[in-house]
């Protein structure tokens, strides 16, 4: 058994977390960089160690899936998203004539160009909402772009490394996304919970609005928004207002299945005449 | 620098690795083992309280630097929880390897206890959720799974005399 001096210790341990207290207080003025710096310096390691666990990661998936059946399924699943997402997108410009009127310089989702991305891991922590993508600002990606996939929103760009990018997802608390429903046009903001893949959405610009289980939610149109608008966001799950209630309960479960991600595409927004890198 | 420390540097620089690279893909139920957590416990429980809060503090913060959360979050919550654990190892009898997942479990509610607190301290309000019970429960019978492995290493790490190769005995 070893025997320690307590008094030394002591005056270290409040040290340490005096240092603790102030990093924290200081991280946002230099963790950015910091943080770029980190993800850089390992990138090479972590791409090596990646590939190596790639075959580990695929024992599962092999004993049920021949590979070349596997990458054909896997095209088609994103053919058949690309091909969802875009009837979504045709329905939710359908009902947002009137609204485009009035914006009619607002830049929308096809004026955009686009990054493609590999979601190459999800949040390496425990708390968490977050995935990792294979492109970072040599290719031109910048901290606030969305994120896609042909079925819907994804999230949006938290941090950015050289050759790597953290995205924050859309069922993240850290998010919120001003949204349109798809009947009434009333717009929202989703207020995603920890843990809950169904998102409830607040602050609702119409609370008498008729809202029917199974209709879609749209990013909204406004100007300055982070997100282009008509983009797919969430399909409506449940629906209730008592007689009460100031305003209804609605909570949407998002389109794009966040826990297995594949291919990304990262908007160049609200630049999105910015050149290609 | 001495070859003790080269070690230890090494070991932090793998463990980061396997957490962002391998680990990020063996999520369950939401939950990721903490690999630089459990090597504070294991560091804590080799070398005791001040050598255990100083690893844990500098593991955080490179454990920080690949999260969302604040830096400085992760590296006072491994030095506290090294610190705890230095002090509780001191009465223990050290002879059974049956500790070591004991450790690992317990250490890992306390150190994912104490990030929930200074980050929700911090700002990040959404760390107070009702879900993250579940998240705490489940990683810690990953870290205490891992600790079979992770103490070993960490033992071989600290260890002065370097004449001795791997495997510890």
């Amino acid at each position: 058994m070893v025997v320690y001096r307590r008094e030394p210790q002591r005056v270290l341990l409040t040290v340490i977390i005096v240092a603790g207290v102030a990093l924290i207080v200081m991280s946002g003025r230099f963790s950015g960089t910091l943080r770029s710096g980190a993800h850089d310096a390992m990138a090479p390691v972590r791409s090596t160690v990646d590939r190596a666990f790639q075959p580990l990661r695929n024992v599962a998936g092999d004993i049920t899936d021949y590979r070349p059946l596997q990458a054909a399924n896997q095209r088609l699943r994103r053919t058949a998203a690309d091909l969802r997402g875009q009837l979504r997108r045709n329905r939710g410009v359908g009902a947002e004539v009137g609204e485009l009127q009035k914006l009619i310089d607002l830049p929308n989702v096809e004026d955009a160009t686009g990054i493609a991305a590999r979601v190459t891991g999800g949040a390496p922590g425990n708390f968490d909402r977050t995935v990792a993508i294979n492109k970072g600002s040599a290719k031109g990606m910048r901290v606030g772009y969305p994120v896609v996939t042909g079925e819907g929103l994804v999230g949006t760009v938290t941090s950015v490394s050289t050759n790597q990018a953290t995205v924050t997802l859309v069922d993240s608390p850290n998010l919120g996304v001003g949204v349109r429903l798809e009947t009434s046009n009333a717009v929202a903001i989703t207020e995603p919970r920890t843990g809950d893949r169904s998102i409830p959405l607040a602050f609702i610009s119409d609370p008498f609005a008729q809202v029917q289980k199974g209709e879609l939610v749209f990013t909204a149109a406004v100007n300055n928004a982070a997100f282009p608008p008509a983009i797919p966001v969430a399909t409506v799950t449940s629906y209730s207002k008592g007689p009460q209630d100031l305003a209804p309960t609605i909570t949407v479960a998002p389109l794009v299945n966040l826990d297995n991600l594949d291919f990304v595409k990262v908007l160049r927004w609200p630049d999105p005449t910015a050149a290609s890198g | 620098m001495g070859i003790r420390r080269i070690r230890l540097l090494l070991v932090v620089i793998t463990l980061l690795v396997l957490q962002t690279s391998v680990f990020t893909h063996l999520r369950v139920f939401d939950a990721v083992p903490d690999l630089l957590l459990v090597a504070t416990i294991a560091m804590a429980y080799e070398s005791g309280p001040m050598p255990g809060a100083l690893f844990g503090f500098a593991a955080g913060l490179a454990n920080d630097l690949f999260l969302t959360t604040p830096l400085g979050v992760s590296a006072l919550a491994f030095a506290l929880t090294g610190y705890a654990v230095g002090l509780f190892q001191t009465g223990l009898i050290r002879e059974s390897r049956s500790i070591y997942p004991l450790l690992g479990g317990v250490g890992s509610v306390a150190g994912n206890i104490l990030f929930i607190l200074i980050g929700g301290i911090a700002g990040h309000d959404e760390l107070f959720a009702a879900h993250h019970i579940q998240v705490i429960i489940v990683a810690a019978l990953y870290d205490a799974v891992l600790a079979n492995a992770i103490f070993p290493f960490m033992r071989w790490a600290t260890r002065t005399d370097v004449g001795r190769a791997w495997p510890p005995g």
